[in-house]
């Protein structure tokens, strides 16, 4: 026994050792095929997440979205109610307001009077879609408008009710739209954000807003919507101060770089590395703004398409201008806002002069985008972030009225993108105040917004204070109805 | 006897106690019934079967190696094994008369109740097998493998094993391609109705694996009526609750999806076809809806992906070289950036020239590019070339590539020759030809010889007459030293500027074009408007530069401006520094209640001709003209005033602007000067403070 144990002692040598440990070293080798980038040094987490993205094939590869601050009457531009008008004057009966709430503005009111829209409706295009008049440039493209006259929304008031439709909740501390595409799809153009920001404001009722709109909340600060002002700077603090050179700029970033690298070697923080390609990519914006923001480059018909006052910098019509330009050269969400839409008295009046706005410029951007064969890659949205009563605010005159807000029934119209065109879509009853038909909430339209774009909006997520968060919370269906 | 072999003989009893009940159930299985606490026990079954499994494998292994001591063990294990296959078998059995059914169940159930047999077998009778023993053994151990693999089947779904080798297989069907029955239809047969109406086990009399079993129906006829879907025993059965006896799929077996159910339905209304192609629906049909919805719009295609290093090599800031979406073997390339584009690297996307189905070229200066290396590229379907500066000579070549379906050619002299090559690209469904310089009869011709192609010649803007925006105006400082360069611009290329200097109104005829930067060695009124054929002439834009004028040798206030808008006192007036377009931005002195008035005292050499009076004029905040000047002009303390216009009141109320008031001097030696500014004492009638009183700024005072 005891000389079995000295040779089985024996028989454990240094060349036995070796030549069993070979076999170790293969059956990691042949593990690690299993693994392909164990060995490759890439931060896994991130780059598997981008190599699923998209998860399907997407119809819409950008979206410009022209969002109408302030919300615009749904009775005035898309929701014809001639109802309204044979009644003018009538109470709102109870059977239809059915105990909805109101703002702090008419609920001291102790009537309710219907009014109908001072102005008229026709129908147009093949779709036969009903138009008011105010918006005849628009009514000239209905056939590649989708027009969705069932949205629904949850809040009432105009911040509430903008930070849910941009963030998919009221309160202000998730990442907007923009941000969430940003991350999920990047920017297709690494010279320019992939997520852009223009503002402009009409001569009516305004409502603020706010950088929490497009903010990258928990994200990465890289997702947050880069702001273009209408100053000579369109991007502020991006040009380089005077008397300073490309190759100075080159120089010192090369320095910072360098001494970044340090830091991160030392602390490993990937903040550091985000905000050296940060640095990076303001370098190309120098060249890559100014190309794109340089008008004189256009023809001169496309100042006769969007008016002239898309020279104007700061308008709406420029704001369009510059939007297809951004999305032409790959910018993955250009969001504008045009403030003025919030009618509560004088409607009539400040309706023309918003119309007088908006109508050509978001008409012309569609034809733009159509005739160099962008549209059908690019989603274009219109719309406000409530609708507005079928009764009048304060003072009522057929030609003077104001309508509060109204969150149950609105209308929205989208184009291109892989939405279906020359369509209506939802219905209200003949009061304009419910939907009757196929109701789309803010969480669908959001939910169907992500799938054009090619993403399955209950997958991308992102982990922030334990919980997994996504635009659409935990709500949310694909109106398959609108995709072509 | 020992204890052991005491173990022994009453594991050997327990064993034919197995065999027994598995005769018995095996025989009785069908009219079983099975009390709740022995269903229990047959549901035990999927964990027990582990042990048989490797406890007779082990057995096996043990036989085979045929040394005296490994058999003796062998055997014991074998005896233990089979006991576990016994009590495996009978829970089995139970478990079976459970919601099982199907070929794999039957295979299962035999080939478990066949290596029980076995094993006992060779349990038993193994010293007459020790010639065979091994071949049996194998056997046997086969046999176990086999009962496993067709258990997991019936858990976890047929090929589960082989699956995630034929995942590839699958083919996605093309929109274009897919047929209402074949791909709609009878998938959902196939998942959820075969397996009980096909041969070998027709239930109800009614096959549905073969056309004709489903045209003909099963036992109570025809099971489709055409058109008529109420009617059809095939949607009345699907549609009964659950809990009837009569609904179909039955209870236990899978159910039919919401979608699944529609779509029967619709195929029922519709007319129950075999032939019909989904695109041949009307978009409106709920089942055109339904259709489109569940086929990829993609193409499938079928040619090799590149490599995916070689892609990532293709990549850099201003070509961007991607599948169209993951897993996709079609690549798209864009290019962003015209100042940075190397026409030279175009020739690298010939490494993956089977690949690229989509390139974005737009905007990249392309004049002087040779193309014809695109039509290698024969499984390219889109070409962006917006605005590339290319002409008709670019286009030869594109009519080789076969798949081309999209062109988008827009903001290119293409002219007339460039229809030429148009005409040959009857591949193409879409044409995007804006801006190409087509003349209306070129367009129709086009038209005609493309009959299949949607082209899109884009906004006209023929008849549309717009004012023109008014020109810029830039310059260095609205005060400047010597001399001053003003340059005009107007965003327009096509425009032409025409200005004035003496401060008449520009006109589209008479007032000199700008050409090149205006130099002024002078104060002046610049004027200017943009003219451009299809256009109105714009509004003016103008602007006053004012020269710097001589240094007094001091100067007092006789009266102090309104505490609000001070400045730094009389020291403003003189220092060379214009006031911005705002009353309130500190370097404007506002008078209301007393009128500005100062004196000025010169050196005797100074001689001014001139004085120039910078005001502000901002009617909506009541900032007006002076309504009265007076200018004093003082000799060795002898005082005599200079006659001069009173200013030109404004009629209307107009943007925030400069103003200007100018008065030349007598000849002669001055040493003093006195000016006198009335504030407009009472608005005038059209205004809507009517009556109030008016303000005046001023933020500097000039002399020459």
């Amino acid at each position: 026994m005891e000389k079995e144990l000295l040779e089985q002692g024996l028989n454990h040598n240094r060349r036995k050792f070796l030549s069993r440990l070979s076999l170790g070293i293969g059956s990691v080798a042949l593990g690690s095929l299993l693994i392909p980038d164990l060995f490759s040094g890439k931060k896994e987490a991130e780059d598997s997440l981008m190599r699923a993205l998209p998860h399907f094939a997407p119809k819409a590869k950008r979206i410009i979205y022209l969002f109408q601050n302030g919300a615009p009457s749904q009775l005035e531009t898309f929701d014809y109610k001639p109802l309204l008008r044979t009644n003018f004057g009538q109470e709102l009966p109870d059977s239809i307001r059915m105990g909805q709430r109101l703002t702090g503005m008419t609920a001291g009111q102790s009537s309710f009077p219907l009014v109908g829209s001072y102005f008229d409706f026709n129908q147009y295009g093949q779709s036969r879609a009903w138009i008011s008049s105010l918006f005849p440039h628009i009514a000239s493209v209905v056939d590649d408008l989708c027009i969705v006259k069932s949205m629904h929304t949850e809040a009432i008031n105009h911040d509430p009710a903008l930070t849910f439709f941009q963030t998919g909740a009221q309160v202000g501390n998730r990442p907007s739209m923009g941000a969430w595409l940003s991350y999920g799809l990047g920017s297709e153009n690494e010279n320019l954000p992939a997520f852009c920001v223009l503002l402009s404001r009409g001569k009516g009722n305004g409502q603020g807003v706010y950088s929490k709109l497009w903010s990258n909340g928990f994200l990465d600060a890289k997702h947050q919507g880069v702001q273009f002002s209408n100053s000579e700077d369109p991007v502020l603090y991006l040009s380089d101060p005077n008397g300073m050179t490309r190759d100075q700029r080159r120089k010192m970033l090369d320095q910072l770089a360098a001494m970044n690298d340090l830091n991160y070697r030392e602390f490993n923080d990937p903040q550091i590395t985000t905000k050296v390609q940060q640095y990076e990519m303001a370098f190309r914006m120098q060249t890559a703004v100014p190309e794109i923001t340089d008008v004189t480059k256009e023809p001169d018909s496309v100042v006769k398409l969007y008016g002239p006052d898309c020279l104007v910098p700061g308008t709406y019509a420029a704001n369009c201008l510059l939007a297809r330009k951004l999305s032409e050269n790959g910018v993955r969400f250009v969001q504008l806002y045009h403030q003025g839409w919030d009618a509560h008295d004088n409607l009539p009046n400040q309706m023309i002069g918003q119309a007088k706005d908006v109508d050509q410029a978001s008409a012309a951007l569609i034809t733009d985008l159509k005739q160099r064969g962008l549209l059908d890659e690019t989603l274009v949205i219109w719309g406000g972030e409530f609708g507005r009563t079928n009764y009048c605010q304060g003072k009522i005159a057929p030609e003077n009225y104001g309508r509060d807000h109204h969150p149950r029934a609105f209308s929205i119209f989208m184009a291109g993108g892989g939405v279906k065109s020359g369509m209506v879509y939802g219905e209200t009853d003949d009061f304009g105040y419910n939907i009757t038909e196929n109701p789309v909430h803010v969480h669908d339209f959001q939910a169907t917004v992500m799938h054009l774009m090619g993403i399955d909006h209950e997958k991308l997520t992102y982990k922030h204070l334990g919980r997994r968060y996504r635009l659409t919370d935990v709500h949310g269906h694909v109106v398959k109805d609108l995709i072509a | 006897m020992s204890r052991f072999s005491r173990s022994i003989s009453w594991l050997e009893n327990l064993l034919f106690f197995w065999c027994g009940l598995t005769l018995i159930l095996l025989i009785g299985g069908e009219s079983l019934a099975v009390p709740a606490w022995l269903q229990v026990a047959g549901r035990l079954h999927p964990l027990i079967l582990h042990f048989p499994i490797v406890l007779l494998i082990m057995a096996v292994v043990l036989l085979w190696l045929g040394e005296d001591q490994w058999e003796k063990m062998g055997r014991i294990i074998l005896l233990i094994g089979a006991n576990f296959a016994g009590i495996t078998v009978v829970a089995g059995l139970i478990l079976a008369t459970e919601d099982y059914e199907g070929e794999a169940l039957s295979w299962h159930k035999w080939l478990g109740v066949l290596s029980l047999g076995f094993s006992v077998l060779i349990y038993f009778f193994i010293k007459k097998l020790q010639n065979s023993l091994r071949l049996i053994g194998s056997l046997l151990a086969i046999m176990l493998l086999l009962t496993g693999h067709f258990g997991a089947n019936l858990t976890h779904g047929e090929d589960f094993l082989l699956a995630p080798l034929l995942t590839k297989e699958v083919k996605t069907v093309a929109l274009e391609d897919a047929e209402v029955f074949r791909d709609l239809v009878q998938p959902i047969f196939e998942t959820k109705c075969i397996s009980c109406h096909k041969e070998g086990k027709i239930k109800g009399e009614l096959r549905m694996d073969h056309l004709e079993g489903i045209q003909k129906g099963g036992k109570s006829g025809p099971f489709i009526l055409a058109g008529n879907p109420d009617q059809s025993l095939l949607i009345q059965r699907i549609h009964l609750p659950l809990e009837n006896e009569e609904h179909m799929p039955p209870k236990n077996k899978l159910q039919l999806t919401d979608d699944e159910l529609d779509i029967l339905r619709f195929w029922v209304a519709s007319g129950a076809s075999f032939e019909q192609k989904v695109l041949e629906l009307s978009q409106e049909e709920p089942l055109f809806q339904l259709a489109s919805n569940r086929f990829s719009t993609e193409k499938a295609y079928t040619f090799e992906a590149a490599d995916s290093d070689q892609i990532e090599k293709l990549n850099n800031f201003f070509r961007k070289v991607k599948p169209v979406f993951p897993g996709s073997p079609a690549l798209e390339v864009a290019y962003f950036g015209s100042s940075t584009f190397d026409p030279n690297a175009l020739s690298d996307l010939k490494k993956v020239k089977d690949q690229v189905v989509k390139i974005n070229l737009n905007r990249m200066p392309l004049e002087e590019v040779d193309l014809s290396f695109l039509s290698d590229f024969q499984n390219l379907e889109e070409i962006q070339l917006n605005f590339t500066g290319i002409t008709s000579a670019h286009l030869k070549g594109l009519s080789k590539i076969k798949s081309l379906r999209s062109l988008a050619v827009s903001g290119n002299p293409l002219g007339e020759s460039g229809m030429e090559e148009l005409k040959n690209l009857t591949q193409v469904k879409r044409l995007y030809l804006w801006q190409s310089g087509l003349s209306a009869d070129a367009k129709n011709g086009l038209k005609k010889s493309l009959p299949n192609t949607q082209i899109d010649f884009g906004f006209d803007d023929q008849g549309i007459i717009y004012p023109l925006n008014p020109p810029k105006i830039d310059f260095e400082e609205v005060m400047f030293k010597e001399k001053a360069e003003v340059k005009l611009s107007h965003p327009i290329r096509t425009v032409e500027i025409r200005y004035t200097l003496d401060g008449s109104e520009p006109d589209s005829i008479r007032s000199p074009v700008y050409s090149q930067p205006i130099a002024l060695t002078k104060t002046a009124q610049i004027r200017a408007k943009a003219f451009a054929q299809g256009w109105i002439g714009s509004e003016e834009s103008k602007t006053l530069l004012f020269k710097e004028g001589l240094k007094p040798l001091s100067y007092k206030l006789a009266n102090e401006p309104h505490n609000r808008y001070k400045a730094k006192g009389a020291t403003s007036l003189f220092d060379g520094v214009k006031g911005k377009a705002n009353h309130t931005s500190g370097d404007w002195l506002g008078f209301t209640d007393s009128p500005m008035e100062i004196e000025i005292f010169l050196e005797n050499n100074q001689k001014p001709k001139s004085v120039e009076l910078s005001l502000l004029l901002h009617e909506g905040a009541y900032i007006f003209p002076p309504e009265s000047v007076e200018i004093w002009t003082g000799s060795a303390g002898k005082w005599s005033k200079v006659e001069i216009p009173a200013p030109i009141p404004p009629t209307k109320i107009e943007e925030v602007r400069f103003g200007l008031l100018a008065y030349s001097l007598p000849e002669g030696s001055i040493d003093q000067l006195r000016v006198r500014l009335k504030p407009i004492a009472s608005l005038p009638k059209w205004h809507p403070g009517a009556g109030a009183k008016g303000w005046v700024f001023v933020d500097e005072i000039v002399l020459y």
